[in-house]
């Protein structure tokens, strides 16, 4: 029996999406439990908690998450709720700390979460405090190459099946190199705009060259840098492949050229080459020659609130959104390297960022809009290249014709409309692995 | 005029400084703002972190850690120049600010440089009803050349942890 899935917020065929999704609390509420409560979300990496008892402060969703290594060097997720009253236990952004001590009455929790100690245990509560059942909550945590996912849905698939033949693409960049990576961050800031939007944005590279312009236009003057005209952007090689719910966009160069990442310009280009040509026997022992070589990740997100590689869209209700900006370096790679990327990602992304700066009133703009009583009757369009995107014979995923589409953006509302009208995982469907994972990487790194 | 020493001296060059400074910032006159900067100079704003009052050396990331801004001088003159090209759309319709700047202290280094720290509260209106206020304080090293004063090194803290704001798009 097909019951009539609760949500049906965009049409396929025409690409028309109802508007509410980006304003109303009630699908708001609904996205917390339904989404963030089941997806695998991104919460730290491996390197900001290198040592014994280090911990790292985050979020799932709206829910404050410490992540910590405890004694044995084994990774937590904890809701940083005091399990009396919920106050928070943790108010540092990081540290190194054995035990956790609530503020309030001074229950005290060890760091993987164990309820240690209770003042007054025996004269106040008379011995009869079930202090076992009584630790931190704990969200399940597995990695990949270094990045550390956390999901609170016991039902949810392995974060291999959840990433799918996505990590065919993420590993030419996460999975590059056999020393793994380090993320350096994050820089917050609030931006007054509904989550979804900068997700999404994530595969709209029709903005570029309107958005962004004047930024590319003078980092092509003073670094070299490509100008990302519309010209340039219609006639890219580069594809978009949408991969069991995740966002990909990628270079399909076969110039064996490096990556235009950020950092790179005429003076720090032959730096980059070196290392690419350098590290390349590596690369193409870990990942094949095809995804060494010709496969080079570009914009991307994974569901549901991943940007760009390790950078987190926090929702803070529909209107407001806490982003987080990391920026991931290969961690044997040269000092010279590292710094040109880190100046480089400090330049283009970011609060500060040149390009980051000319997004928000825009992101921001679109969610107003979806405000209105008037204005939200009218959906958006995102109907850019229906009918031209399919399987690829080299390529997993949903692979569309070219680089400027909407095929992500339609197929990524889909995703969404598949979560929340799901009871629970049963209902979530998941593409099977079927990418050729040539190389010796694998999900550890 | 009564004996004015070295060190009151510099405080009297340094106020109408940071005055003209703060003037030419409001004014919108940045590429006359980038006169103040050295050739060499480092521009940057470090991250500002939650931690234990003993642990107060870690509050701010070092030089080599993701920071909000690490500049130099081609850096800050691209974003200058951005501003001119029509569609850097942050700051276009610009932002109205207020740069007040005050509380401040400098010293003369043994190399003939000196060292100034102030603090800074600026306020800024965009669009419609978009505002911001960013309170912090600057430490800056000076050096003459062609007998003025230039900046080399400026470091900004802000007074915040997690940005309220939609973009950091003026400069401070």
């Amino acid at each position: 029996m097909a019951s009539t899935p609760k949500y049906v917020v965009i049409d396929p065929a025409t690409g028309k999406i109802d508007r509410r999704i980006f304003s109303d609390p009630a699908i708001y509420d609904e996205e917390m439990e339904k989404i963030f409560g089941r997806a695998w979300l991104m919460i730290g990496h491996e390197s900001l908690v290198p040592a014994v008892d280090d911990y790292f402060h985050t979020y799932m969703g709206e829910d404050p998450i410490i992540l910590t290594r405890d004694g044995q060097g084994r990774l937590h997720a904890l809701l940083n709720m005091c399990r009396h009253r919920g106050n928070r236990v943790v108010r540092c952004d990081d540290g190194n700390a054995k035990r956790f001590m609530c503020a309030y009455h001074g229950w005290s929790y060890r760091n993987d979460g164990t309820l240690e100690h209770v003042p007054g245990e025996t004269e106040a509560y008379y011995d009869a405090l079930d202090k076992p059942s009584m630790g931190l909550l704990e969200a399940r945590v597995e990695t990949y190459a270094g990045i550390v996912f956390a999901t609170w849905a016991k039902d949810a698939p392995s974060l291999e099946a959840y990433l799918g033949d996505a990590r065919w693409y993420l590993d030419t960049v996460f999975n590059r190199r056999d020393g793994g990576m380090q993320a350096l961050g994050p820089i917050k800031w609030l931006e007054p705009a509904n989550w979804k939007t900068m997700v999404d944005n994530c595969s709209d590279n029709y903005h570029v060259p309107t958005s962004h312009l004047s930024s590319a236009s003078v980092q092509a003057r003073y670094l070299g840098r490509p100008r990302l005209s519309h010209a340039d952007q219609f006639a890219s090689p580069n594809k978009h492949a949408f991969v069991n719910g995740h966002s990909i966009t990628f270079r399909d160069a076969d110039d064996n050229f490096p990556r235009y990442v950020h950092g790179v310009s005429t003076e720090t280009f032959r730096l980059f080459e070196e290392y690419h040509v350098a590290t390349m026997p590596e690369v193409e022992r870990r990942l094949g020659t095809l995804r060494a070589r010709q496969v080079q990740l570009g914009n991307h997100s994974i569901f549901p609130n991943g940007i760009l590689g390790f950078r987190l869209a926090l929702p803070r209700g529909p209107l407001k959104t806490e982003f987080w900006h990391f920026v991931l370096l290969d961690r044997d790679a040269p000092g010279e390297l590292k710094r040109a990327i880190r100046i480089g990602s400090q330049a283009n992304n970011g609060a500060a960022g040149m390009f980051e700066q000319d997004d928000v009133d825009n992101w921001r703009q679109v969610t107003e809009s979806s405000t209105s009583r008037f204005a939200r009757q009218h959906p958006q369009d995102l109907s850019m290249g229906v009918g031209h995107a399919g399987p690829h014979p080299d390529y997993p995923g949903m692979v569309s014709e070219r680089y400027i589409s909407e095929n992500n953006q339609r197929l990524f509302y889909q995703r969404w409309e598949q979560f929340m009208n799901a009871d629970s995982w049963a209902g979530i469907p998941l593409d099977p692995i079927q990418a050729r994972f040539e190389g010796s990487a694998t999900m550890r790194g | 005029m009564t004996n004015v020493t070295d060190q009151q001296a510099l405080w009297l060059d340094l106020m109408p400084f940071y005055i003209r400074e703060a003037w030419l910032l409001d004014e919108r006159k940045f590429k006359d703002w980038l006169g103040i900067f050295t050739d060499d100079v480092l521009y940057f704003m470090p991250r500002r972190k939650n931690v234990p009052r003993r642990e107060a050396d870690r509050e701010l990331t070092p030089l080599g850690d993701l920071a909000i801004l690490e500049e130099d001088r081609r850096y800050l003159e691209m974003r200058v120049a951005r501003l001119d090209t029509g569609m850097a759309w942050a700051e276009d319709p610009p932002s109205r600010t207020r740069h007040m700047v005050g509380n401040l202290e400098a010293s003369l280094l043994e190399n003939g440089e000196a060292q100034a720290r102030t603090a800074f509260l600026v306020y800024r209106s965009h669009l419609e009803t978009d505002h911001q206020l960013l309170s912090g304080y600057r430490e800056d090293v000076l050096r003459k050349v062609d007998g003025a004063w230039k900046v080399a090194r400026r470091m900004i803290v802000l007074d915040a942890n997690v940005l309220l704001d939609k973009n950091l798009s003026v400069f401070l």
